[in-house]
């Protein structure tokens, strides 16, 4: 039994957050709001060129202003063991080893922190902090460097059937697609308190998604026992995959806080938000297809030079979605990253395929416009009927449904296949559509569940809740296993202690800690079913398929009549609780089945014919996301995620001055995030079929999938309206005019 | 209120020529002798940061308050680090984001631009101080119900936004919601949500 | 924030009198730039003189003008019955700006005299001769995406930020100043200045001086007129290119016209040889069109920011027709 296979659920629930009440009243705890005795402020100071090294930092001054403290740099740190082996270092994840040299990396690299004991005391000190450099000559100009790197060999060079078949098209395309840095910008500043008690304890309030991952590192990082780190992130204003690992600013608290042997808080300032806690790498792409008259694709190339740091390696997988969304049987992907003087990228929403599907469902709409063919028609001639990559048959594969869907929802039969034929007053009119896959996984999890003598029901596993609502969707699966209230089960979460958990990342929290909480609740199930066959008499020859599990009581299957509370069970028993943690994961199934949701996008754009201004009008999204467990969460989720396609494609670009090397117009005023006059109605429908095998629930994940193929409907939309073709993301007023 | 000077003494010798330098002593003309022994005795950090505070008494959530204030202390921080009232948001700190968005004198505003010695005398309202008690503001139930939020963050400033924005009467049709809400950043997406909301409300 | 002393003075003679006593005194109103550029170490007063108290929050009307009190707040001008009927231009490009909250806060003189939101001046590790003179101008071969097609020098590219202020100097607004010793009045097209060789200095406002009022004489440009921002999203985002534009329309000839560009210099930017192209003739699109074409002839570009001359012109053409409509 578990979650699919009971009769009450079918119909995905529309409920409310269950910590909705905490956050609309601002009871809700960030990291940085936990009340600590004692606490002092940290506050970073960073560097202010991309490479070199610090020749002296003088802070006399900085000390002697009021109320400070300490000012930590290299010259007085607390000497990590664990940062001297560089090579171990990167193995353990420490990411920049903050305060271990004089080197400076990139602009803006942490050098020196100030406590004091009040914040506006360690804000004024940290500018009084001098450091002289020497510099040396940075490189951070992606798009320079990659005109000597495209051409020469790649990291990653994958090739199936032959690679140069798509020069074989009839028609063909062949185009380059660039996208800049693009930031996270959670409104949650990055923040972390460290306490230690003792010498070999330690608790860290911080923003993650990632509790047991910070934990693991943290204390291989300080040689402390695993279980003596508590790392405490119940709430988190966005993560979005900036939460994934830990960042030189909570190193920075844990060591002054051992220094000065009192609680530290260091919360990051939204300029350092765009240098220290990651960001999704620069871009290029290029893209190359042919076609017959007919619109069979036959052949592509793909190719992807991201960026990282000159410390770290960090790469994602930009051609990933080319290798799995469509037939291509001939197909050369390729992938390298280059090092440059800015900090090290993390895994942003969707990372790998958000910046792949620009690229390739911009040149699928290339390829459908030249091909005179519409873009819904040249995809379906191009379904992939498994994935070839793999050679597995899908565990489930809706996507022809979305075009259906979707298309029908949008009314796309009403797109001119000719660019700029529509116009409304002084804004022209286009419609565009794009894909999205990401795959599917279930990963190990673990959740102890624990039933009472009332009757309530707490469960626990160290997962995370950046937005998605995880504790909601846990609940209702609960309630679906056991028909215990929802008011009377309470998920928690976000907490190191509780039981083993995944990163959340990757759209796999539901399929793994979901399935988890279902293998917990079934456990706990076939404990009442037990005690019920010990203890009362008219369940004792019952086989346990023929019990069901409603409104707090077991009952028999064929008569209704004959039922027992789960509390009275537990009374029979003369015990106080059921108490059980288990571990879940997957079977081979991964090994028999391409695993992946599927979105398919539709936007309408006007663009403004004097001023190049687009606004996105309507927007109608259709997702294959397996089963849905909590739907007014899930359309959130997924139209989040088109805000993000819609910040993608038309505003989010971090600029940087190559002359320094140096981010600038780092704050919201200069990197715009859209504003809710940039969105429309967002139209969000599921398809709302179990995938068969992933997990019991049957659903698949959708953080990521919402936003793939989002920002290039909106910029196909675009050259239908306007005939033209923005290769370079975003897609500003000026580029239009 | 905390007792700020608790946090102040450990801090030794880092402060001890800091009469010498406090912003606030150069306005006193001539520098009271007990301040100048305490200097001498290098006890002069407990006078200084006295003499730096800021007698501020404001109405908060109903409750008149008394405090001591550093004069560089944004309402924001003054309700975050100081009272603990941290429903209210840090996003930016620079009036970017709206996070931070309190009533004052029942118009909304952004507590990270403006100082709390400014507030003397008036009346702040923050998410605190929304719900009559456990009966949540109507705002607060229609965000639940629309899903106007995911991680919660940006949350209370856009409802004490959304409440200012029916209170002003700029929530006759969606675009004017859209509109005079475009001040409240929110990265979750959730602005569907937030707009259902405040129509919900309006009508 | 570097410590400071802070006064509030409840007149206009307390504030000046605290004032002197700091060589770096500063008066703060909405604070709403002020604690921007306070927080980010690019204003350090030793004296903040709080002069919200000040009896200079009304709006007064007589025959000939509409006078707004310095300390009237933006959304108090914005929605004021005479503002909107009779100076519609003003309301509209108020509303173009900030967000509702910033509103609520900023007064009418504190954003006439906020200052450039350019990059390099907010980031006190590059070089800006107005943050810092002598240190050299970072956008000028730098990011000048948005930086100025008009009246630049060689030490400073930045535009001035207001919307309001583009009404103003297309209204032919005048600034009341109080000194210590005198009122005096200075017209709008000679509040701000253009950067020179002393781009530190973005107005021509004595240090010292308070502003007490903006008078807007009665104008007839409440009929048909236009305010366009054009931005990189939506709402909330300071322009790329924005207009003021009014016509006064009298038997089917325009018999005045006003132009003012924002966005584009170092102050509100008026277009006075297009205005006299339009004054006399008959409105149409294709005189539109000529307008806008004169309008942009003496802009001059920068590596980044050649589309904001193209943007100006169309957006000028736009909001004639749009004033018209």
């Amino acid at each position: 039994m578990g979650f699919f296979d009971n009769d009450n659920l079918h119909t995905p629930t529309a409920d409310d957050r269950v910590d909705g009440k905490q956050k609309v009243t601002g009871t809700a705890k960030f990291a940085a709001e936990y009340v600590i005795e004692n606490l002092v402020y940290g506050v970073l100071v960073g560097s202010t060129i991309a490479k070199g090294t610090i020749q002296s930092i003088d802070v006399k001054e900085a000390k002697n202003a009021p109320g400070v403290i300490d000012i930590i740099t290299h010259e007085n740190t607390i000497a990590l063991e664990k940062f001297s082996d560089e090579k171990k270092a990167k193995e353990a994840q420490l990411g920049l080893r903050i305060f271990y040299s004089n080197e400076i990396f990139s602009n803006g690299q942490p050098v020196a922190l100030v406590v004091a004991g009040h914040l506006e005391q360690a804000q004024y000190a940290a500018g009084l902090v001098k450091i002289t450099y020497s510099k040396a000559a940075h490189v951070t100009n992606f798009t320079a460097a990659v005109e000597k790197e495209k051409t020469t060999k790649y990291e990653e060079d994958k090739t199936r059937g032959d690679a140069n078949a798509w020069k074989n098209g009839t028609i063909k395309i062949e185009q380059e697609y660039a996208q800049p840095v693009e930031v996270h910008s959670t409104i949650e500043m990055h923040a972390s308190i460290a306490v230690w008690e003792g010498d070999d304890k330690l608790t860290v309030y911080d923003k993650n998604h990632a509790v047991k991952d910070v934990q693991g590192t943290i204390a291989n990082a300080f040689n402390l026992k695993k279980e003596n780190v508590k790392i405490q992130a119940e709430f988190i204003g966005g993560g979005f995959g900036s939460g994934l690992r830990v960042w030189p600013h909570t190193f920075a608290a844990i060591i002054a806080a051992k220094k000065l042997g009192r609680p530290v808080k260091v919360t990051i300032t939204r300029p350092q938000a765009f240098t220290m806690v990651g960001y999704r790498p620069q871009a290029w792409q290029r893209v190359a297809m042919g076609a017959a008259a007919d619109g069979t694709i036959t052949g592509a190339v793909h190719e992807a030079i991201t960026n990282t740091s000159a410390y770290e390696a960090f790469g994602e997988n930009s051609t990933g979605i080319t290798r799995t969304l469509y037939n291509f049987t001939n197909l050369q992907t390729k992938y390298k990253t280059l090092s440059l003087n800015l900090a090290t990228p993390i895994w942003m929403r969707a990372p790998g395929e958000a910046t792949g599907s620009f690229a390739l469902e911009s040149a699928m709409d290339e390829l459908a416009h030249a091909l005179k063919m519409d873009p819904v028609a040249l995809r379906l001639k191009n379904y992939a009927e498994k994935d070839i990559d793999s050679g597995l048959p899908w565990s489930s594969n809706f996507l022809k449904e979305c075009y259906q869907t979707a298309a029908t929802k949008f009314g796309w039969e009403k797109r001119k296949q000719e660019p700029r034929s529509t116009k409304n007053g002084d804004w022209w009119v286009g419609y565009g559509m794009g894909v999205g896959t990401w795959g599917a996984w279930r990963l190990k999890a673990s959740a102890r569940g624990k039933l009472d003598s009332n009757g309530n029901l707490l469960l626990q596993s160290a997962t995370s809740d950046m937005g998605p609502g995880t504790a909601t969707a846990m609940v209702a699966i609960a309630n679906n296993v056991l028909g215990i209230a929802k008011e009377k089960i309470k998920f928690q979460l976000g907490n190191s202690t509780l039981p083993d958990a995944p990163a959340q990342g990757g759209s796999f929290t539901l399929a793994s800690v979901g399935s988890a909480v279902n293998d917990v609740c079934v456990a706990i199930a076939k404990k009442l079913f037990t005690i019920a066959t010990e203890t009362e008499t008219s369940f004792k020859e019952v086989k346990f398929e023929d019990v069901i599990f409603k409104d707090e009581n077991l009952s028999l299957k064929n008569n209704p009549s004959v039922i027992i509370s789960y509390t009275q069970l537990l009374r029979n028993k003369n015990v106080t609780e059921i108490d059980i943690t288990q571990a879940s994961e997957s079977g081979d199934e991964s090994k028999k089945y391409s695993f992946n949701s599927y979105a398919v996008h539709f936007a309408e754009v006007h663009v403004h014919a004097y001023t190049g201004v687009v606004r996105v009008k309507r927007f109608v999204s259709c997702v294959d996301a397996g089963k849905i467990v909590s739907e007014k969460t899930a359309a959130s989720q997924i139209k989040g995620a088109v805000v993000w396609g819609i910040g993608h494609a038309l505003m989010e670009e971090q600029q940087i001055d190559h002359r320094y090397g140096r981010i600038i117009a780092n704050d919201f005023a200069g990197y715009h995030i859209p504003v809710n006059a940039d969105v429309p109605e967002i139209d969000v429908t599921f398809v709302n079929k179990p995938d068969p095998y992933l997990n019991a629930m049957g659903s698949k994940g959708l953080g990521e999938v919402g936003l793939i193929g989002s920002a290039a409907a909106i910029a196909n939309a675009v050259f239908n309206a306007t005939g033209k073709r923005i290769r370079q993301l975003p897609i500003t007023p000026d580029k239009l005019i | 209120m905390i007792n700020r000077e608790e946090k102040e003494l450990p801090v030794g010798s880092s402060r001890r020529d800091f009469l010498k330098k406090s912003a606030a002593l150069t306005a006193v003309a001539v520098i009271p002798a007990a301040i100048d022994t305490a200097a001498k005795q290098r006890l002069d950090e407990k006078y200084a940061y006295q003499l730096e505070q800021m007698p501020l008494s404001i109405e908060i959530n109903g409750v008149q308050k008394k405090f001591k204030v550093d004069t560089r202390t944004t309402l924001l921080d003054l309700l975050r680090e100081e009272l603990h009232l941290t429903g209210t948001k840090k996003g930016c700190d620079h009036g970017q984001c709206g996070a931070c968005t309190v009533h004052i004198n029942g118009k909304r505003i952004n507590a990270c631009l403006t100082l709390a010695v400014m507030q003397n005398g008036n009346k702040i309202t923050t998410i605190e101080g929304l719900a009559n008690g456990d009966e949540l503001h109507p705002m607060q139930k229609a965000f639940i119900k629309c899903d106007g939020f995911q991680c919660g963050y940006c949350t209370p400033g856009q409802i004490m936004s959304a409440v200012a924005c029916i209170a002003e009467g700029h929530a006759k049709n969606e675009e004017e919601i859209k509109e005079f809400m475009s001040g409240n950043l929110c990265r979750c997406g959730a602005y569907n949500g937030i707009a259902n909301a405040i129509k919900e409300v309006a009508q | 924030m570097k410590p400071f002393i802070f006064l509030k003075a409840a007149d206009i003679k307390t504030a000046q009198t605290g004032y002197k006593k700091n060589a770096a005194s500063q008066f703060i109103a909405g604070g709403t730039n002020l604690l921007d550029l306070m927080k980010k170490e690019i204003a350090l007063p030793g004296n903040v003189i709080d002069i919200n108290q000040i009896a200079i929050k009304e709006i007064k009307t007589d025959t000939a003008s509409i006078s707004i009190g310095a300390l009237a707040l933006n959304s108090f001008v914005a929605e004021h019955a005479e503002i909107i009927n009779n100076y519609p231009l003003v309301a509209k490009a108020l509303l173009a700006g900030a967000s509702a909250q910033i509103r609520n806060m900023a007064t009418a003189s504190g954003n006439i005299l906020q200052r450039t939101r350019c990059p390099y001046f907010y980031d006190v590790a590059m070089p800006c001769n107005k943050r810092q003179p002598g240190s050299g101008c970072g956008a000028k071969e730098g990011l000048n995406r948005m930086s100025a097609i008009f009246g630049a020098s060689e030490n400073c590219v930045a535009v001035h930020p207001s919307d309001f202020c583009i009404a103003l100097a297309a209204l032919d607004a005048k600034v009341v100043v109080q000194t210590d010793v005198k009122e005096s009045s200075i017209p709008f097209k000679d509040f701000h200045r253009l950067p020179g060789n002393t781009p530190d200095k973005d107005n021509n406002l004595a240090k010292g001086s308070l502003i007490t009022k903006i008078v807007i004489p009665k104008n007839n440009f409440n009929k048909n007129f236009h305010y366009l921002k054009i931005r990189d999203r939506a709402s909330y985002a300071f322009a790329l290119v924005s207009v003021a534009v009014g016509l006064y329309i009298e038997g089917g000839k325009i018999k005045a016209a006003t132009i003012a560009a924002g966005g584009v210099a170092h102050k509100p930017w008026r277009l006075y040889e297009a205005e006299q192209f339009l004054t006399g003739k008959t409105p149409s699109e294709e005189i539109f069109k000529q307008a806008a074409a004169i309008a942009i002839k003496n802009a001059k570009p920068l590596q980044h920011n050649g589309f904001k001359i193209k943007m100006l012109q169309n957006g000028i053409e736009l909001a004639l027709k749009n004033a018209m409509a």
